[in-house]
């Protein structure tokens, strides 16, 4: 632990700015400081600082609060939370942790610097489906002919070198996908933006479980492109804002929404919050985990049609994106569709995030790798080969250090009846 | 307000703290203040935080403070409930939280070497694939440290047949006041000299800083069996309490709660305690499975006696886990309540229990404040929580006066200040209702033969003044709270 933490340059105030948070005394004054929260907190937990536990954060947020301003200590520990909320499930006060970071991090997106402009063009770049295509496929080439590393080294402007650390750990992107096809009109399949630009294959995979349930699935026109998660986490919550009406006018009519990504889902199911309207009401009361939908039917799943060894099931452990676990609730279902082919296997870390955090891990590589480290060894403690993980940003930050992490349907899909083509 | 001497003084010890810490020795004000207060109401910053990592940083840190005469104090997870990691007079803190490392499991001996900071329930976690658990389980034990244990003596609700912590401490690696390090105890069986370890566990900070300590490994039981016993009036409940004694059973666990902290219980956990009860029992059964099944007959049949309403036997480990989940949430959960909560500790004779806890509802009703009861009945263990809204003017007052009067009526009842909890700042002052003059003198003694400087965790359990016994009412000061 000793390594992680120390900061690079002192934190003594270099200058005081204003800062007025919108959060109300009475919510500020439900959290006891108990401390409950700080072994379910993961910065905690590889750092050992009350600066980067939620008890902490909390109190710092009533301190600027009161003052009305804020100093870059501040922003430096506020930007540090990965927002898992894994202290909300074991605050025994039930306080709205998430809700104040949001605002925290809101006013500072605001009425601060917080986000740097490249940053701000790459989060905007996420609800632009065409660009993001052509960029992820530009990323694929350039990754494979090493053409970042030359940005970085011909490019001395600092957005060129901004870029080029922003996708020094990126995992490799595919250079070329297939299309989706829609199958029916039952319920809707949410296809998001970098998930569909970078994993497609896991939408192709979920969408055979669900047409294996019964059910036909329709695919979102290009402009529901992106839920707002990540705008959310970073404070642009008028870009979230957005982002939802379109993907609420994309996603018509009164079939479920179904969502294959723990943290677009989070999102998606919190758009009644975010916009205060009854239609967003109406619609986040749609949205549904694909395997909270696929759970009340795992009856109609076929059986298992590969020639594995029934006596002897494949182990597959769960890692619980803090998304679905933590924001969602909606954990214990991916078991019961899990459970029908092959035998789970728990973790026995309560949960714990493993660091990812959307752009987290992009953004504090060293605190996410820490992280990961506890998340490897509790998944290596169980012995199990296949790790099912059911939200992209989890995936890509575990396979990073080769472990084989797949969406749980990914698993489940290879384990259905062939079909015809 | 600091002086610019003060100002002065605290740069140069920072500069010797860096040369030795580098970036965790910390001074800005933001985390001065987060590590301002522990689980209790409020305190004051200190001058500085300090990190370490190693018990070599632990004994430079002592020997810088010394040079600088300046105050130190140990500081664990934060949840001590006394003020006993509250920094008094601009010291220096120490947190252990950064030296979290099982060094050693040693089942043959069943001891295990752990660092300070190495938190409880992740012990008995590390030890559970061993069949091995740490005992003392104190109800914030997810969260507090070893080394806080070790400081507090620190109980818990399966304290009452397996003792306390400082049964389960075997030795003890100790950064003395001197900036020295020693070992106190040892692994044998018996080792010589005075038991120097006993001594240390339960001081509070006030004799040194334990950086490593053998903490011994007490097997998990072939067979655990939970009951929930509701009643319709507490004195029912106590009695059962008393009866249940008598009948010749040591439950491993034998909690109380009133109607409501079963409330504000049940809000959280969702475990099916009843709401509409005046209190509830949980008592836990542990051994070999014909023991505990007799055990259970055993607890019906007194509980019947004293006309329970239920008798609710959890099924497996997850009803279990759920209900112990709901105690050891409790206090936190009073935040459903009020924003504010202040958490006493006394004991008293199991047979005067009825007595004393309506004697805290009439004090906390004279003052207009809230009780809540969840408690170690077992062992007379209260545990009166006062509920409030820091935000009212004048309630810090009241609840001090409240706290004072229960402390009071506890020892009236024939019994002490603190069961697990410890004196800290919270208690000190009171310590002159339960010891002589010449007790306290006797302690400070001790005290001062580890500690002549007076650096170690200073003003806290012992009022000063014991010396010369003129004073038990010292100024405590400004902005801390005790």
């Amino acid at each position: 632990m000793s390594t992680v933490g120390e900061r690079s340059g002192s934190v003594s105030p270099v200058g005081t700015f204003p800062l007025q948070l919108d959060i109300d005394s009475d919510t500020l004054a439900s959290c006891v400081a108990c401390g409950m929260c700080l072994p379910h907190c993961p910065t905690y937990r590889v750092t050992g600082e009350e600066s980067a536990s939620p008890r902490g954060r909390i109190a710092l947020m009533r301190d600027v609060a009161e003052r009305g301003e804020a100093d870059d200590a501040f922003v430096e520990f506020m930007d540090a939370c990965i927002q898992c909320l894994g202290c909300e499930t074991a605050c025994p006060a039930g306080v709205h942790y998430g809700h104040m970071m949001e605002a925290t991090r809101e006013a500072l997106a605001t009425q601060t610097r917080y986000q740097p402009r490249v940053r701000r063009l790459a989060y905007r770049a996420l609800g632009m489906p065409r660009l993001l295509g052509l960029g992820s496929r530009l990323l694929g080439l350039s990754q494979r002919l090493g053409l970042m590393r030359l940005v970085a080294l011909v490019g001395r402007a600092r957005p060129f070198r901004q870029l080029a650390a922003m996708t020094a750990s990126l995992p490799r992107v595919p250079v070329r996908q297939s299309p989706l096809t829609a199958s029916g009109d039952d319920v809707w399949l949410f296809t998001g933006c970098v998930m569909d630009a970078w994993m497609r294959d896991t939408h192709r995979a979920v969408q055979s479980v669900i047409e294996a349930a019964g059910a036909g699935v329709a695919l979102p026109p290009a402009g529901a492109s992106c839920c707002g998660s990540l705008h959310l986490h970073a404070g642009l919550a008028s870009d979230t804002r957005r982002l939802a009406r379109k993907v609420m006018a994309a996603l018509p009519g009164e079939a479920p929404i179904l969502i294959d990504s723990a943290g677009c889902g989070a999102t998606m199911k919190e758009y009644g919050h975010l916009l205060g309207t009854d239609e967003a009401r109406r619609f986040a009361a749609r949205v549904q985990d694909v395997h909270e939908w696929l759970a009340a039917r795992v009856d109609d799943l076929p059986p298992d049609a590969s020639d594995a060894d029934s006596s002897t099931p494949l182990q597959v452990a769960v890692q619980d994106p803090c998304h679905l676990r933590h924001v969602q609730q909606a954990h214990l279902p991916v078991r019961t569709v899990l459970s029908r082919y092959f035998e789970v296997v728990e973790l026995d870390d309560e949960g714990l995030c493993c660091g990812a955090g959307g752009a987290y891990s992009q953004q504090h590589p060293e605190v996410a790798g820490a992280v990961r480290e506890r998340k490897v060894a509790a998944i290596e403690r169980t012995g199990a080969s296949v790790v099912a993980s059911a939200n992209p940003g989890c995936t890509l930050h575990l396979r990073a250090v080769g472990l084989d992490v797949r969406h749980p349907l990914e698993i489940v899909a290879e384990h259905l009846p062939a079909r015809e083509a | 307000m600091a002086s610019e001497t003060d100002d002065a003084a605290d740069a140069a010890l920072l500069a010797d703290l860096r040369g030795v810490l580098g970036d965790r020795a910390r001074d800005n004000d933001f985390e001065r203040g987060l590590y301002s207060r522990d689980g209790s109401i409020e305190g004051s910053p200190p001058a500085i935080v300090c990190l370490p990592t190693s018990a070599e940083e632990v004994a430079e840190i002592v020997r810088i403070c010394r040079q600088h005469r300046r105050p130190f104090l140990a500081r664990g997870s934060g949840t001590g409930l006394a003020g006993g990691a509250v920094p008094v007079g601009r010291p220096v803190v120490v947190a252990t939280s950064k030296m979290d490392r099982i060094v050693e499991i040693d089942t043959a001996n069943r001891i295990a070497w752990v660092e300070p900071g190495v938190l409880n329930l992740d012990l008995s976690r590390a030890l559970a694939p061993k069949g091995f658990h740490f005992a003392p389980d104190p109800s914030s034990q997810q969260v507090c440290s070893i080394g806080g244990n070790i400081a507090n003596n620190s109980g818990g609700p399966h304290c009452l047949a397996y003792g306390v912590t400082t049964a389960h401490i075997s030795a003890l690696e100790v950064v003395l006041p001197s900036g020295e390090t020693t070992v106190f105890g040892g692994v044998d069986a018996e080792p010589p000299g005075f038991d120097l370890r006993g001594l240390f566990v339960g001081s509070e900070g006030t004799m040194g800083i334990a950086t490593k300590a053998a903490v011994r490994l007490t097997p998990n039981a072939p067979a655990v069996r939970t009951l929930l016993l509701d009643f319709d009036d507490v004195s029912e409940g106590s009695a059962a309490v008393s009866a249940i004694i008598a009948a010749g059973l040591v439950p491993s666990a034998l909690e109380m709660m009133d109607q409501r902290a079963i409330e504000i219980v049940e809000a959280f956990a969702h475990a099916g305690y009843p709401t509409g009860a005046a209190a509830v029992l949980l008592v836990e059964l542990d051994g070999l499975p014909g023991g505990v099944n007799a055990g259970v007959e055993i607890v019906r049949e007194v509980a019947q006696r004293h006309h329970v309403g239920h008798v609710r036997v959890a099924a497996d480990d997850a009803e279990r886990a759920l209900l112990w989940k709901g105690r050891k949430n409790a206090f936190g959960a009073v935040a459903r309540i009020k924003p504010d909560y202040y958490l006493h500790d006394t004991v008293v004779p199991r047979s005067r229990l009825t007595e004393v806890l309506e004697k805290v509802y009439r004090i906390a009703d004279a003052y207009g404040l809230i009780a809540v009861n969840v408690f170690h009945a077992g062992d007379g263990n209260l545990h009166p929580i006062l509920a409030f809204d820091r935000r009212e003017p004048g309630v810090d007052e009241r609840v001090k006066a409240a706290g004072r009067d229960i402390v009071a009526a506890s020892i009236e009842a024939g019994g002490v200040l603190s069961g697990e909890h410890g004196i800290g700042l919270e208690k000190r002052d009171y310590m002159g209702m339960l010891f002589s003059a010449h007790d306290m003198y006797t302690q400070d003694v001790v005290r001062e033969t580890f500690d002549p400087d007076g650096l170690a965790n200073p003003l806290k359990i012992i009022p000063t003044g014991s010396r010369c016994s003129d004073s038990f009412h010292q100024h405590v000061p400004e902005g801390a709270w005790v």
